[in-house]
């Protein structure tokens, strides 16, 4: 009975397709790029997915949010930003530059930073957006646990001062090059009023919370919907360019297409689904960015525990794991083959790895049997590509004879599992922008990192270095032989480089909208005061 | 009458006697009776949740703290939570203040969890009415339009509806409905929710599609018991052809006799439908992105916010039973012959 009625939900389901690929409009028209000059005015609905960015749980206190990673678009258009990650409309030549902060500049060979503020800079409220403000938030980041949170060698004693009312300075206890990077990807770049948090308390202030960005809040309940309104306080004359910016939670990338192909809401950002991804580009009603992709997926071997404290077991995954058939069968190519951990679309990308192994079925297949057998257990999070990568690897993983068990995990007993350490291989996204940053190259295979899987005290030193070193040719070396060192001890293979694509309506301009820019984690930093509607 | 008006001695003699009169009245005893047995049920329900809540692995702070939290930093923030504590004392400080219309503060949010379930309970009551308005409205019709002459062509195609539509999940009807009338069309929001104090049309264009998605498995489902039970009716029973026989006419054996016995069931199985219609706000509120207890439920879950889930849980537990009270009150309404707690 219950397998009939399945059979019929999946004909059902087959007809529904069938229906929206008939809903599909005439030949694609996703040209990048923005028809200007910008207009001002209008409300503008974006819609995030209830499984990742579309939850906010905790508020949106830069400082004791939990998820501000993953809510760059709410934390960006109430905060702004000290610093903005900018690029050229097709990607290409991604950098940081200063936004609210006016400049920076390293003294004390890289141990000690000057951030300078732009002058006459009010938060919303009305208040100074100062060197003072700047601190106070800064200290209070550090005191925060989210993922988001600065990881500065900062001195323990004076560690961030002031100096006049418009340079903040941090001292650090060894040179770190990539910390104005480090601040674009982390809630440090999102300065609050503090005259309003006094105010209104943490409790209340989670809930309104007061910046100088380009809005400010309305109305805000929790994982459902963001009201925003146009800060007339805010730095740049005429902009932002929209009235209004709502932003509202939506359960996954089907419901979110059709409100936008029913005139619901005009941008969507970060969808997943391949198939409905390629429909979009045949749809002349939106516009499709793909963003360039910065972080890879890779499987992470725990090498401290077996059957992964041996090399030849990692190296049978390396050899098994055929990343060009999961790229073409799973997403028609859309994402490249990655051997190392940042994608093309990030800092020191690396196509190859002289050395790395590639799928070789014979090879793997001779090291299981010398091992006399291998068994994995691969998890990953809840997640629909992830979900669908891992599937993809335990079918080639058996083919070579390895036994593989596979597990979806809530986002906290995946924490849980790598805070255990019991966990034997487990399939994640590493990489940010700057390798250095965010859930960067370190959160993924430093000794000391809880995520890690690796104990190597060269290749700590090698990370460590990079993130030092000031010159980028010589961090991209750095970089480079630590690719090559995860490679040579088949730490952990790599997959592909993804990235998910923002929808917009047909319409709706501005940068990350409509035109690329580097995931500065998973998604995009969409800089909303630049985003406008023609009328 | 006024508090300033004499009591005279004839409203002084009738006091007693009215309030006799509602002592004695079955239906109100009734209610007394379902409400006090509502309470061990409801009491039931909350311990149970709170086992399972604390058997599922996860940890509120774990998740609140993030993966850098050290085990110390955990260890404070349960004890802020007061998650330290033996579970038995957790339970009794929760029942305690729910007991007094306090059910506590969110783990992850900090806010009011009665405040917040006020808002949103506005929304899923509206939802889940619109449904039962629906589904009912146009399975009873449907199902006696069918029962009257079985196997002819209205009959055949309301049973191949139905059929269909009993094998189709509620959130593939959501996706065509929103394909067909807010993409297509543009007749009704895709998503979104439009309170009453906006507008009453406007809110029930933003509430029709997600109602109509949960209302039409319920739909096919009464009517097709709806038309079963009254062909059953119709070619079986005594009272029927004795009807038949006095020369009453095929509409009214129809309406006043049969429909009258087989409402008895329909109402059975609409009140235990209640279950189905909680479980189905919760994806439907998910797809129209409506701020329902079902959307908060799924979030809390996510979030381990046991608080938050608990009070959800404890609510719909409240409303089933007030929902079964409700359809024993009918059975009355519809039979005179049924007196409760005269037996």
């Amino acid at each position: 009975m219950h397998v009939r009625i399945r059979i019929r939900q999946i004909i059902a389901l087959v007809g529904v397709i069938f229906v929206v690929a008939a809903c599909g409009g005439g030949p694609a028209d996703t040209s990048a790029g923005s028809e200007g000059p910008p207009q001002r005015g209008g409300s503008l609905t974006v819609l995030l997915s209830s499984g990742f960015a579309g939850s906010w749980p905790s508020g949106l206190d830069p400082a004791t949010n939990t998820t501000g990673g993953a809510n760059l678009s709410h934390m960006n258009a109430i905060f702004g930003g000290l610093f903005k990650l900018v690029a050229d409309d097709d990607g290409s030549n991604a950098r940081v530059e200063p936004e609210m902060a006016q400049g920076y500049e390293f003294a004390d060979g890289g141990k000690t930073l000057k951030v300078t503020i732009r002058d006459g800079i009010k938060f919303s409220d009305g208040t100074p957006y100062n060197a003072e403000a700047v601190a106070f938030n800064w200290k209070r980041d550090l005191e925060s646990t989210c993922t988001c949170a600065p990881r500065w060698p900062l001195a323990e004693n004076g560690g961030i001062t002031t100096e006049g009312d418009n340079t903040v300075v941090l001292k650090f206890t060894q040179p770190y090059a990539a910390v104005i990077n480090s601040i674009v990807v982390s809630n440090a770049n999102w300065i609050a009023s503090p005259t309003a948090l006094k105010k209104m308390g943490e409790e209340q202030f989670k809930i309104k919370p007061v910046g100088a960005g380009p809005f400010k809040v309305v109305s805000n309940r929790l994982s459902s919907e963001l009201r925003l309104t146009r800060n007339e306080n805010y730095f740049k004359d005429g902009q932002p360019y929209l009235d209004e910016l709502i932003i509202k939670s939506v359960g996954g990338d089907q419901p979110a297409y059709q409100a936008i192909l029913a005139g619901q809401a005009h941008v969507y950002e970060g969808m997943v689904t391949t198939p409905l991804i390629e429909q979009a580009n045949g749809n002349a009603q939106v516009t499709v960015t793909q963003q360039p992709a910065t972080s890879p997926y890779l499987v992470q071997l725990n090498t401290s525990r077996a059957p992964f404290d041996n090399q030849k077991a990692r190296e049978a995954i390396y050899y098994a794991t055929n990343a060009e058939a999961i790229s073409k069968g799973l997403f028609k190519g859309a994402y490249p083959a990655a051997q190392t951990f940042t994608g093309p679309g990030g800092l020191f990308h690396q196509d190859t790895i002289p050395g790395y192994r590639t799928y070789d079925p014979e090879k793997a297949k001779q090291l299981v049997k010398e091992l006399g057998g291998l068994t994995v257990n691969l998890g990953t999070i809840k997640q629909y590509v992830a979900e669908q990568v891992m599937t993809a690897l335990q079918s080639q993983w058996e083919e070579v004879g390895i036994k593989t068990t596979i597990e979806s995990h809530e986002l906290n007993a995946l924490i849980g599992n790598f805070n255990s350490g019991k966990w034997e291989a487990m399939l994640q996204t590493a990489g940010a922008w700057d390798p250095a940053a965010g859930v960067g190259v370190s959160f993924r295979f430093d000794s000391e990192a809880p995520f890690s899987g690796v104990h190597d005290k060269d290749l700590d030193k090698l990370l460590d270095d990079a993130a030092a070193t000031i010159e980028p040719e010589q961090r991209g070396e750095l970089y480079a032989e630590a690719g090559k060192l995860i490679s040579d001890k088949a730490y952990a293979p790599y997959i592909l480089a993804f990235a998910p694509a923002n929808i917009a309506a047909k319409g709706v301009h501005g940068p990350g909208v409509d035109t690329k820019i580097p995931p500065v984690l998973v998604n995009t930093g969409i800089l909303w005061d630049g985003v406008w509607m023609s009328k | 009458m006024t508090i300033t008006e004499p009591v005279t001695d004839d409203a002084r003699e009738a006091a007693p006697g009215v309030v006799a009169r509602l002592a004695h009245s079955p239906s109100l005893r009734l209610i007394v009776r379902r409400l006090l047995a509502a309470v061990p049920i409801v009491l039931g329900v909350s311990i149970l949740t709170f086992i399972v809540l604390s058997l599922i692995p996860g940890d509120a702070a774990q998740l609140l703290l993030g993966p850098e939290a050290t085990p110390e930093q955990i260890a404070t923030l349960n004890r802020q939570m007061g998650l330290d504590q033996p579970p038995v004392q957790r339970y009794l400080d929760w029942l305690g203040g729910a007991v007094t219309g306090d059910l506590g503060n969110s783990l992850v949010s900090g806010q009011p969890v009665t405040s917040e379930l006020g808002a949103r309970f506005a929304v899923t009551g509206e939802l889940v009415g619109l449904a039962f308005v629906i589904s009912l409205g146009l399975a009873v019709p449907v199902a006696l339009l069918a029962a009257y002459k079985p196997n002819r062509l209205f009959d055949r195609i309301s049973m191949f509806v139905s059929i269909t539509g009993l094998a189709v999940a509620n959130y593939v009807i959501a996706l065509l409905l929103v394909l067909l009338f807010a993409v297509q069309f543009a007749f009704f929001p895709a998503i979104g929710f439009v309170p009453i104090s906006q507008g009453l049309g406007e809110n029930l264009r933003a509430m029709l599609l997600p109602a109509v998605s949960i209302a039409f498995p319920l739909f096919c489902f009464y009517t097709r018991f709806l038309r079963g039970d009254l062909v059953d009716q119709l070619q079986g029973e005594d009272y029927i052809i004795t009807a038949r026989a006095k020369g009453i006419g095929p509409w009214q054996v129809l309406l006043r006799h049969a429909f009258r016995n087989s409402s008895f069931g329909l109402l059975t199985v609409v009140g235990l439908n209640l279950g189905t219609l909680i479980g189905a706000t919760v994806i439907i509120e998910q797809i129209f992105a409506l701020p329902g207890i079902g959307q908060l439920l799924l979030q809390a879950i996510n979030t381990r916010d046991f608080v938050v889930v608990q009070a959800c849980v404890v609510v719909f537990a409240v409303v089933a039973v007030l929902a079964n009270l409700l359809t024993d009150l009918l059975y009355a309404v519809l039979d005179p012959r049924i007196r409760y707690g005269n037996s």
